[in-house]
């Protein structure tokens, strides 16, 4: 096992480096194809993430948003173009990068208990007993989940797997939290109430977020700034800076004018591009 | 109770009438033996150690032969499953060994090794191996990409990816190979003994056949059975213990 990276080391140091760019993409370009490039599927994307800023990539389906989350993560290659996290190249998967699925189904390990699934990040920093059982306990409590430890995931409703999830990014103590349409398959009431965690979450830890979407009004809702991506190739029509306070309100803050205005813009922009 | 006691009917009605056929003189005694004798030879045979003897020699040739091939074959599986390029290169190969009887090698396993368990053995492992390898590879090749995908966000090391994440990802479908594989294993142990090899329960009931005590060859027949079921209730139990504890009795349902 390699030796715990700065992903597991914690909070240090972290504070010099807010508001400074987090992410940086330049001019990237990713295409799938036999020959390496037939068909396009982003096109000449480049934006910045604040360090500590949550961004929310909104887009039709099939605009390559998730492409984008993993070339992020660095399980995918771009075709050309940079991609610097705290001035690093993006090269390969890191601990210091969590992605969270949208299939909380498949994305658990079946055969471990919810516990034993939040234990593997943190085995993988080799944080051995007794601190794993510690921190396992503070994120189970994090996330409301000290009833089910010791459930395993297939007993669990689909909010609650996605708590898990949640949970286990958070065990890797990520500078970058990716999330893949996290609560696109939960209900209603399920999804607000993990929007409003989410956000507690990302906002108490300081870590940043690049969370993609479908759905406009949670873009906007989460987000400091929403990106709006075009489909066929996927490329970046819009950004927008959300401006709304926080902590938000699932009633008060869906009704401000700023929240319908950007929701007017966005919804045009899209409903253009079908 | 009352279910264990109705499926139990009929095999008693048949013991019955077979022992009243049998004295009755309808059923020929020197071929059809009847129950009565053939409980006393299994008797006399636990007795005096012979078919003791005869269970370990074949047990141990089936249960090494089955692990070696469980060991290669998840093995190899792994890898080839892990890599689609290398299983195009060995696939063809395997493809063309696979349909090979074992049986049909213990000429050439006797020709190496000479009598005893190593022949025995090496014709086991190699009928053993192929279901194991087949489906080790379908295994691996049919884990859910994001638990690859999360192994490799968490920088697992390969040792560490094998025993947290493939591992147990596959056991669920690698296990239905090593059930297939340790009933082969004791087929082909006692069909080597019966054909040619000095050892086991399969020489042993040739021998009883050729020496005309029918009653013997049917007392180690109905044993043989019972190795067979506890041979793969053992299994059973083994991989359902695996890997580790309280976890298990989830996976079994599940994968």
């Amino acid at each position: 096992m390699a030796e715990p990276s700065v992903a597991c080391e914690g909070l240090a140091g972290r504070a010099a480096q807010r508001a400074t760019a987090s992410l940086v993409l330049r001019g990237v370009n990713m295409s799938f194809g036999a020959d390496g490039g037939s068909r396009p599927v982003l096109k000449d994307i480049s934006f910045e993430v604040r360090d500590g800023e949550f961004v929310c990539i909104v887009g039709p389906s099939g605009c390559g948003k998730t492409t984008l989350l993993r070339l992020l993560a660095g399980l995918i290659r771009p075709s050309s173009g940079e991609m610097l996290f705290h001035g690093e190249p993006i090269k390969a998967p890191a601990r210091d990068r969590a992605i969270m699925f949208q299939d909380y189904s498949k994305a658990l390990l079946p055969w471990r208990t919810v516990a034993g699934n939040i234990a593997l990040g943190l085995e993988a920093c080799g944080i051995g007993e007794p601190e794993r059982s510690k921190r396992i306990d503070s994120l189970l409590a994090k996330m409301g989940l000290q009833e089910s430890a010791r459930h395993f995931p297939s007993q669990l409703s689909g909010g609650m797997q996605q708590r898990v999830q949640i949970a286990r990014c958070l065990a890797q103590q990520p500078r970058l939290l990716l999330m893949d349409e996290p609560f696109g398959a939960l209900d209603a009431f399920t999804r607000q109430n993990l929007q409003d965690e989410v956000a507690r979450i990302a906002a108490e830890q300081r870590t940043t977020v690049v969370f993609i979407t479908h759905d406009l009004e949670e873009a906007i809702y989460l987000g400091d700034r929403v990106i709006a991506l075009a489909s066929s190739p996927g490329l970046i029509v819009e950004m927008i800076e959300v401006g709304i306070p926080r902590p938000r309100q699932q009633l008060e803050t869906r009704e401000d004018p700023r929240f319908l205005a950007h929701r007017h813009r966005l919804f045009g922009l899209l409903q253009g591009q079908r | 109770m009352k279910r264990a006691f109705r499926g139990a009917l009929i095999p008693a009605i048949l013991l019955v009438s077979w022992e009243a056929l049998s004295r009755a003189g309808i059923l020929p005694m020197d071929t059809l033996s009847r129950p009565s004798a053939i409980v006393r030879a299994g008797f006399n045979g636990f007795a005096d150690g012979s078919i003791l003897l005869a269970t370990w020699q074949t047990v141990e040739a089936a249960l090494t032969g089955f692990a070696v091939a469980a060991i290669l074959g998840i093995l190899f599986g792994v890898i080839l499953g892990l890599s689609p390029r290398l299983e195009r290169v060995v696939g063809p190969t395997v493809d063309a060994l696979r349909p090979v009887p074992a049986v049909a090698l213990i000429p050439l396993s006797l020709l190496l090794f000479g009598f005893g368990l190593q022949m025995e053995g090496w014709v086991i492992v190699f009928a053993c191996l192929w279901p194991i390898l087949l489906v080790t590879i379908a295994a691996v090749r049919g884990i859910e990409p994001r638990l690859l995908e999360l192994s490799r966000v968490l920088q697992l090391g390969f040792a560490a990816r094998m025993r947290k994440i493939i591992l147990p990802a596959a056991l669920g479908r690698i296990s239905v190979g090593l059930r297939v594989a340790i009933s082969i294993s004791l087929v082909v142990a006692v069909t080597v003994e019966i054909v040619l090899n000095p050892r086991g329960l399969g020489y042993g009931m040739i021998i009883a056949q050729q020496t005309l005590h029918p009653d013997l060859m049917y007392a180690e027949l109905v044993w043989l059975g019972l190795l067979g079921w506890a041979l793969n209730v053992a299994l059973e139990r083994t991989l359902a213990r695996w890997p580790g504890g309280s976890d298990s009795g989830a996976m079994r349902g599940r994968l």
